[in-house]
């Protein structure tokens, strides 16, 4: 009886974030039978999809004990650019010029980290204020509107296939390729070692500078598609979105379960962090309740997922 | 000595001890008793669970089953608080230091709380300063932890364990971080101790040691233990009939070298601890440093590898002028080094044993675009761990888990997986027990078999002698000696090694 109590709470706390996501689940349903309506889904997945892509890049930065702060201001800035760029070249060029400029921002902070040896908190932190400001200068601080000849862009962003938001597809994407980079390929091994031990990476002779780089300049390059989907889905580009951003993307991947330290993490968990976190703020706007009291349960659920987690440590 | 175990209560006793993680038994039933003043040795191969049982002694691990009584009282240890409070004291076989703190931080670190809010930090300073010079070293106690050297940090540990009063220390395997001068000061202070009536379990793999200091020893064999023996009364093929179930014929396997051309070159080298080092390795020849703990070594293979940066000096491959920058370059370039410290720089223990071994050699079992071909990477795994002897249930185990001495052999596991030109072993042997040596010396006679050429370190001069076909021996960061084979013995190394090479051989 003892021992079969004691397998329960293990098995709890092993599997948290998973049962944390399955009662939300139920707790969504009980409190408003509006949340189980194709409509309302289509709408959630919609709306997590920028926090989740970009959680999945968040993901590989903390497995390697790296953290980006500067991806909310990457996706207003490259929102502003991309609106720009339709007004001058074509949307594939546009597109393509765009998520460059995400990429060579990443790069950035990754330089500033693997070469400079900087801490990942400063030198990310340093670049979320210039490129908040940059994405004020190049808009002159008005929203950009996305060119006519652009239409496509906005189509996209509204349009679905087989009744899931076009977002979405991407979100799904990009889970897909983490999880299987982080399960199946030598990548994410490597990224995962190198959180765990990064000097005993780099005396079985691997390159860990290079790692370090790739992880930011895949998470600039993704907030960038966040930032091309908000434009989308808007028509416009303006300068001041996505402040914040960054701390839901890293409360995300924390409630997944992700260790702060690195070395520790899997991409289904902290897809469903996301869909945990997005799920507060749905079944709160469903049931009416002031965004400032889902700010207080977000913190709640965060606190919760961590001390969970360290139970499992024990 | 043993009327005396009848009539004296016995100051620790742990009685049918069992333990079990996960379903698997590390110990069955292990009975150990030791008398007030005495030095008792712990025997036992690699993962005979010797670490385990002094961790349930000192409540960092609970008992499944048994009895433990301290004074011929049962006691009931929750926690490494309950133990503390019974005076007993561990220095554990993986450090547990913090290393971004003060060697005086560190020493007085139980006691820090004691001091009242205010931290008096010139008292705390100098009274780790005369407790590192009472057991007769001498370390800045401002020093940063993680800046020592690891004998060093032993030092430290074994400071901080003496800074509280204790019944019962415990002492596992403090000898594989030290050299023999080290050794000896430690002695010293055990045998103080013993004066004055503590108890003491020492844990060790090397036999003199435990006939030099023990009074009895205790052998532990998959998850049972022996009888206690008076050390005065056995030899050592009967501990290690009791430790393998077998004797051992010969500690070194012979050696029929094929030496071959030049492989590696190392010309004026220098870096931080290293002021002038040349030396070559040929393919088929094991070449061994010897020297003091200090003496630079480490850092001299460690400027080869370009794990630290070296400031002159050039390196030949194959007679070939090399540039390395980085480890990553020396890898490539046909170079493998086992580094000194295990747990900081060789094992990544959060992983599984296959993918610290494969971490060397990822190319190998990566197929296309870096996916990992699973089976492939297993069958080679496990045939490694067979080959060394590695004690798991299973290859996806976190090295972690693994005892000591069997973490050290992943480490070795890893380079003897990739195939390269030149390998540097900085202390192959730390923690691994006799059979297992064994089997490591031979995996080194293959590897020199097939050509590569072996550069080892080594802190047991008879290793040295035992496995090697040249011998530097290194002091203050240069090589003062060059011994051929039919010049091993250990007098020439320690002279060589303290300096008195410039004194006649013998002055009566
Ligand atoms: N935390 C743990 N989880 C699971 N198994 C463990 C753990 N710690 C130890 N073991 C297992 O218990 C057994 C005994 O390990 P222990 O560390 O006590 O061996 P040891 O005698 O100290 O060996 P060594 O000489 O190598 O230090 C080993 O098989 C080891 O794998
Ligand atoms: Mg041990």
């Amino acid at each position: 009886m003892k021992s079969s109590l004691k397998r329960t709470i293990h098995f709890i706390i092993k599997h948290n974030t998973i049962i944390i996501f399955l009662l939300m689940l139920v707790l969504s349903a009980l409190a408003s039978n509006a949340f189980f309506t194709p409509n309302n889904l289509a709408n959630l997945i919609r709306q997590v999809a920028p926090v989740g892509i970009i959680s999945m890049g968040m993901l590989l930065v903390i497995l390697t004990g790296g953290i980006d702060l500067s991806v909310g201001s990457i996706v207003a800035m490259i929102g502003v650019l991309c609106a720009l760029f339709t007004q001058s070249m074509s949307l594939p060029l546009a597109i393509v010029a765009s998520l460059l400029a995400g990429i060579v921002v990443g790069s950035i902070s990754g330089y500033l980290v693997s070469v400079q040896k900087m801490a990942p908190f400063i030198a990310t932190l340093a670049l979320m204020t210039i490129v908040r400001g940059l994405g004020f200068i190049f808009s002159k601080g008005a929203p950009v509107m996305v060119a006519d000849s652009a239409s496509a862009l906005t189509d996209f962003g509204s349009g679905s296939l087989l009744g899931i938001p076009n977002p979405a597809i991407i979100l799904f994407l990009v889970f897909g390729i983490t999880a299987v980079l982080l399960k199946y390929n030598i990548y994410g091994r490597i990224l995962i070692a190198i959180g765990s031990n990064e000097e005993a990476v780099r005396l079985s002779g691997i390159k860990v500078p290079v790692y370090k780089f790739s992880v930011y300049a895949i998470i600039g390059g993704l907030a960038a598609i966040s930032g091309m989907i908000g434009t989308a889905r808007t028509g416009v580009g303006s300068p001041n979105i996505g402040i914040g951003l960054e701390l839901d993307v890293i409360a995300a991947v924390v409630i997944g379960g992700t260790s702060l330290m690195g070395g520790k993490g899997s991409a289904l968990n902290t897809f469903l962090g996301v869909l945990i976190l997005g799920m507060i703020g749905n079944i709160m706007n469903l049931m009416d309740i002031a965004s400032y009291s889902q700010q207080v349960i977000k913190g709640l659920i965060i606190i919760l997922a961590v001390l969970l987690q360290r139970f499992q440590e024990k | 000595m043993d009327m005396l175990h009848d009539q004296l209560v016995n100051r620790v006793e742990l009685s049918n001890i069992s333990k079990s993680f996960g379903g698997v038994a590390a110990l069955k039933d292990v009975t150990l008793k030791a008398l007030p003043g005495e030095i008792h040795a712990l025997m036992g191969e690699n993962g005979a669970g010797k670490s385990t049982l002094m961790k349930i002694l000192s409540g960092a691990h609970q008992k499944d089953g048994g009895r433990i009584a301290i004074d011929g009282e049962e006691v009931h240890i929750k926690n490494t608080h309950d133990s503390k409070k019974l005076g007993i004291g561990i220095i554990y076989q993986e450090f547990s230091l913090v290393p971004e703190l003060s060697v005086a931080e560190n020493v007085f670190l139980n006691r820090l709380s004691e001091h009242g809010v205010w931290m008096k930090w010139n008292s705390l300073k100098k009274e780790a300063a005369e407790l590192i010079q009472s057991i007769g070293f001498n370390i800045n106690p401002s020093a940063k932890v993680a800046n020592l050297s690891i004998a060093q940090q032993q030092i430290v540990e074994i400071a901080k364990a003496l800074s509280e009063k204790v019944k019962v220390l415990i002492l596992d395997e403090p000898s594989a971080v030290l050299g023999p001068n080290e050794v000896q000061k430690l002695f010293d202070i055990l045998l103080k101790l013993k004066k004055e009536g503590v108890t003491i379990i020492y844990i060790s793999h090397h036999l003199s040691e435990i006939f030099q200091i023990a009074d009895r020893v205790t052998v532990l064999k998959d998850g049972k233990s022996s009888e206690s023996l008076n050390v005065a009364e056995t030899d050592r093929d009967a501990i290690i009939k009791l430790m393998l179930g077998r004797s051992l014929d010969a500690m070194f396997p012979p050696r029929k070298p094929v030496i071959g051309n030049e492989v590696l070159r190392v010309e004026h080298i220098q870096s931080d601890k290293v002021k002038d080092v040349s030396l070559t390795v040929k393919a088929g020849e094991v070449l061994g440093i010897a020297g003091l703990v200090g003496s630079g070594r480490t850092e001299v293979v460690r400027a080869i590898f370009a794990a630290d940066k070296k400031q002159k000096g050039s390196v030949f491959l194959h007679g070939r002028k090399v540039r390395l920058r980085n480890p990553h370059q020396a890898v490539e370039k046909g170079i493998g080094m086992v580094p000194e410290d295990r747990k900081q720089q060789g094992v990544i223990l959060s992983l599984s044993i296959k993918q610290n071994i494969s971490l060397a050699n990822l190319a190998g079992v990566t197929g296309k675009l870096g996916f990992i071909r699973s089976n492939k990477e297993s069958a080679h795994v496990q045939q490694l761990i067979k080959k060394l002897l590695i004690k798991t249930q299973h290859e996806d185990i976190p090295a972690g888990q693994l005892s000591g001495g069997n973490q050290q052999k992943v480490v070795l596991a890893k380079w003897f997986n990739r195939d390269c030109h030149v390998i540097i072993i900085d202390e192959p042997t730390r923690g691994v027990d006799v059979g297992a040596k064994t089997e490591i010396y031979n995996l080194i006679n293959e590897l020199a078999g097939r050509g590569v050429a072996i550069l080892v370190i080594s802190s047991e001069t008879a290793e040295l002698m035992g496995i090697c076909d040249r011998i530097l021996v290194m002091r203050d960061g240069q090589v003062h000696g060059e011994l051929e084979k039919h010049e091993f013995t250990e007098e020439h190394i320690l002279r060589y090694a303290i300096g008195a090479d410039r004194q006649p051989l013998s002055t009566n």
